[in-house]
């Protein structure tokens, strides 16, 4: 049993990265606008049927499908941006339905223009995996890893040393103040959209060869993605790679060592245990100290 | 108070004799719609009044069904025993969720109870008796010898629990109880600090919250009269939530209103071709909370005039993590 | 009445008290007083169990108060308010007063959800008593307004009735006149003394307004960096060089001196 321990722990992380990118798009939305997107995995569904459509019904070459992927994500996400606006101060639980809202819109689409039937999506890169020490990484796994790795220390990077991005940091602080500041919020808010649905549409490509694409795939990935995403901390963008990795890592033991059939059961009783230890998440604030 | 009796009656008046003058698919429609909204006053007694966040009333409901069948089938109770025994069973079970309600809240709490509504839909198929992922069909009981085969005689059962239901819930919101529920949903600290349990409060609130919804998936049982695990997925848990958000928050007319709306509204769309009810129900939903943050019922409050304080009292619901906890505190030690 | 025997209280490496001991006569106003960061609403915190105290005991009238739970505390005959109010805002002032008689309640919640004539007649009787105090404080026209809406001032004195209507023993007024125009703290002033002379409620109350606490308190606990630094009154605290020294160099007005 112990021997599958080290292969388990690599696909967990391979699986886990895919989650923790979604993670980080949503996270990035909710930072800055306070909106938690439940629409993100059909943002991210809508943009890899597009991907698809471009290479099979069009014969364009993978990583300009990829981009247009991206672009398409941006382009959901700056329009939701733009339909949430009127309800800016509404509560979090009415913003929430709300996604849910744009949500079914575009599942509706996506069944009107690319069907209901589960496709199969294209690997980015095939060929034999590499074994290390007995441990099988294949390229898709290990392209997944580099990607998320990339992305996330890219989004780290732009938040940190350049102006939107802390204009965005700024954001998520405090509106008010940032706006007092200079900072152009309602672009700031459509750019913190884009980009998040954008890291939403990465993470869908790479996930859609692995589990298949249909309309309600990345539903799952994005009920995975917002558990990791809160059991990271829900504000803290290292506790969504965390989180994801984490999440990836357990759902992986947990069917190898558990059980298949209750996995996701198992899965959630222990982000619940692990939350009942830290109940603001892995790394977001500790309760100030309070009794319990 | 004063204004309210005759349009209660009234109301009443028309849901009773209204179904006289439907067809038997429109009574069944509207049977499930009151299904609909007595699960969701159940959700908002718990989100909307004590601030604690559910997406895993879905399992309150599949509990509630599957028990209320297992005893009928299984057992040969007869429905007024059955009916009331699976609402107590289901609020049992609804304790184990306060256990992470005393230490989470707001989003975590929703992960939390999202947990449990996968649980339970992942642990019921595995037991034999519930028909594994092929399903379970129940018979249409009967009452006191009286039998509920027509869709009118059920229906008539059903408006009679619910409208039992709708007057407990409105007297316990405005006792003691529906205090303590908002008061701990709005400032832990001050709450204790006037004697109020949050342990047990929130006992209450989960207490109530699935005895209703367990009620609500007995009648769901009887009524459709069939019962497969994967209608209570994380979906309808998610459904209820809207119709509570569509309705109003912390009302007990906007739950019965949001219910109607959001349970009926596909129906009305079912002439269309697949994708457009959907895409015309997200959009009503995208809709109605943005221009109607505070619900149907809210938006109906505000244009009278009146209660404007009361459908505000969501803004402050699901603060999300940002928000401090104990904020009362005083800044003395910092 | 109130006891602290040897309380500290420390936030990671923060020592917030240091050996904090007072005593509260029954029947007195008290006053708290001391620098911002003195600890002041720690004290409260910790007499409220919000905080559990690294050391130390607080007694209440014989009653060890650290092997309670917070909700615990009122049913003792505590009541307090908050420096940045307590109240709710999504419910009306009415509602705010009878949460106030929370610990009161005696019909278990079944009988609440059916309405019976118990539960009735208690509600009634909760009412009544609400409506009286804020007649007192000549706010009865208010009852079914949302706190939410209310001027500042209006919402403080709604809060002191709320923990009045209670009917504790101890009342611990957390910075009853911040915010307030000087006649609203008059007559705050004013509702406070009346609380101790009508209703026999001891009050310790956390204060910057000096002039109202030399006016109003028949003794003063000092504190400064987590400590009592003096005690006694009003007139004796403002001759004692430790609180002109823990004064010094601070604003003006909140130097001890009337």
């Amino acid at each position: 049993m112990m021997e599958i321990l080290p292969q388990l722990i690599v696909s967990g992380l391979a699986a886990g990265s895919l989650y923790a990118l979604m993670a980080l798009g949503m996270i990035l939305i909710f930072k800055t606008t306070d909106v938690v997107n439940f629409a993100h995995g059909d943002m991210a569904m809508i943009s890899s049927f597009v991907a698809l459509t471009l290479m099979r019904g069009y014969h364009q070459p993978y990583w300009l499908a990829v981009l247009a992927a991206i672009a398409m994500g941006f382009v959901l996400g700056a329009l939701a941006d733009l339909i949430l606006r009127p309800a800016r101060n509404a509560p979090i639980l009415t913003l929430l339905i709300a996604t849910l809202g744009i949500s079914l819109m575009l599942s509706a689409l996506g069944g009107h223009f690319f069907g209901y039937q589960t496709v199969s999506f294209p690997y980015a890169l095939v060929g034999k995996p590499f074994v290390i020490a007995g441990v099988i990484l294949t390229r898709h796994n290990a392209l997944a890893l580099g990607v998320a790795a990339a992305l996330g220390l890219g989004l780290f990077a732009l938040l940190k040393y350049t102006s939107v991005g802390t204009a965005m940091r700024a954001m998520a602080q405090n509106r008010l103040a940032a706006q007092l500041m200079g900072v152009n919020v309602r672009r700031v808010s459509t750019l913190s959209w884009g980009l998040g649905a954008a890291l939403g549409a990465v993470a869908g490509v790479l996930i859609a060869p692995v589990v298949f694409l249909d309309l309600n795939t990345m539903i799952t990935v994005l009920i995975k993605a917002f558990a990791a995403a809160v059991l990271g901390g829900f504000t803290s963008l290292l506790g969504a790679v965390v989180g994801g990795l984490l999440l990836g890592v357990l759902e992986n033991l947990v069917g190898g060592y558990l059980s298949t059939q209750l996995q996701t059961t198992f899965v959630f009783l222990l982000i619940i245990v692990m939350l009942a230890i830290r109940p603001r998440g892995l790394l977001g604030a500790p309760v100030a100290g309070r009794r319990a | 108070m004063r204004a309210r009796w005759p349009w209660v009656l009234l109301l009443v008046a028309l849901l009773a004799l209204g179904p006289q003058f439907l067809k038997s698919y429109q009574v069944y429609l509207l049977s499930l719609a009151a299904v609909y909204a007595l699960a969701a006053l159940g959700l908002n007694l718990l989100t909307g009044y004590a601030g604690q966040i559910s997406l895993g009333h879905a399992g309150f409901l599949a509990i509630g069904g599957y028990s209320a069948a297992l005893l009928q089938v299984k057992l040969a109770w007869p429905l007024w025993a059955s009916l009331p025994a699976a609402g107590l069973l289901t609020a049992l079970l609804g304790l184990v969720l306060v256990i992470p309600a005393l230490r989470l809240s707001e989003i975590y709490l929703a992960i939390a109870t999202l947990g449990f509504g996968v649980a339970v839909e992942q642990l019921l198929p595995q037991w034999a008796w519930t028909g594994g992922h092929q399903g379970f069909s129940i018979p249409r009981p009967e009452l006191f010898g009286l039998a509920l085969n027509s869709d009118l005689a059920f229906y008539y059962l059903i408006l009679a629990v619910g409208l039992a239901l709708v007057w407990i819930a409105a007297n316990a919101v405005r006792a003691p109880l529906g205090r303590a529920f908002v008061a701990i949903r709005d400032n832990e600290l001050a709450a204790q600090a006037l004697g109020i349990s949050l342990a047990r409060t929130k006992s209450y609130a989960f207490l109530l919250s699935a005895f209703y919804t367990g009620i609500a998936g007995a009648l769901y049982a009887n009524l459709v009269g069939y019962l497969n695990v994967s209608t209570f997925n994380l979906g309808l848990s998610i459904l209820l939530l809207s119709m509570i958000a569509v309705g109003g928050l912390a009302s007990i007319p906007g739950s019965l209103l949001g219910a109607a709306f959001l349970g009926l509204l596909p129906q009305v769309l079912s002439g269309f071709s697949a994708w457009v009810p959907q895409f015309i129900y997200g959009a009503a939903l995208l809709l109605v909370v943005i221009f109607m943050p505070y619900g149907i019922w809210g938006f109906l409050l505000q244009t009278v005039g009146r209660g404007r304080g009361l459908m505000r009292s969501a803004r402050r619901l699901f603060p999300g993590p940002r928000a401090e906890s104990g904020s009362t505190g005083g800044d003395d030690h910092a | 009445m109130l006891e602290l025997q040897g309380v500290t209280m420390r936030f990671g490496g923060l020592k917030a008290l240091d050996e904090v001991s007072f005593r509260v006569e029954p029947d007195r106003i008290v006053g708290l007083i001391g620098p911002n960061g003195a600890g002041k609403t720690t004290v409260f915190n910790l007499i409220s169990r919000f905080y559990h105290p690294s050391s130390g005991s607080i007694r209440f009238n014989g009653i060890e108060l650290t092997h309670l739970s917070a909700h615990e505390i009122i049913g003792k005959g505590i009541a307090r308010t908050f420096q940045n109010l307590g109240l709710f805002p999504y419910l009306t002032v009415m509602d705010n007063l009878l949460l106030g008689q929370h610990c009161r309640v005696r019909t278990p919640v079944l009988l609440q959800a059916l309405h019976l004539p118990g539960a009735r007649h208690e509600d009634r009787q909760m009412r009544v008593r609400a409506g009286q105090l804020l007649e007192q404080v000549g706010l009865a026209q208010l009852a079914p307004a949302y706190v939410a809406g209310l001027p500042y001032g209006v919402q403080k004195i709604i809060e002191f009735c709320r923990a009045l209507v209670a009917r504790p023993r101890l009342l611990l007024l957390d910075e009853p006149a911040a915010g307030l125009t000087s006649a609203e703290t008059e007559a705050m002033a004013g509702f406070i003394r009346g609380a101790r002379d009508q209703f026999g409620v001891t009050v310790l109350l956390i204060e910057h307004d000096m002039s109202l606490v030399m006016k109003l308190c028949e003794r003063v606990i000092v504190m400064d960096f987590g400590q009592v630094i003096a005690e006694g009154t009003p007139a004796q605290i403002q001759h004692d060089p430790q609180v002109i020294e823990a004064y010094l160099g601070r604003p003006a007005e909140e130097a001890p001196h009337a």
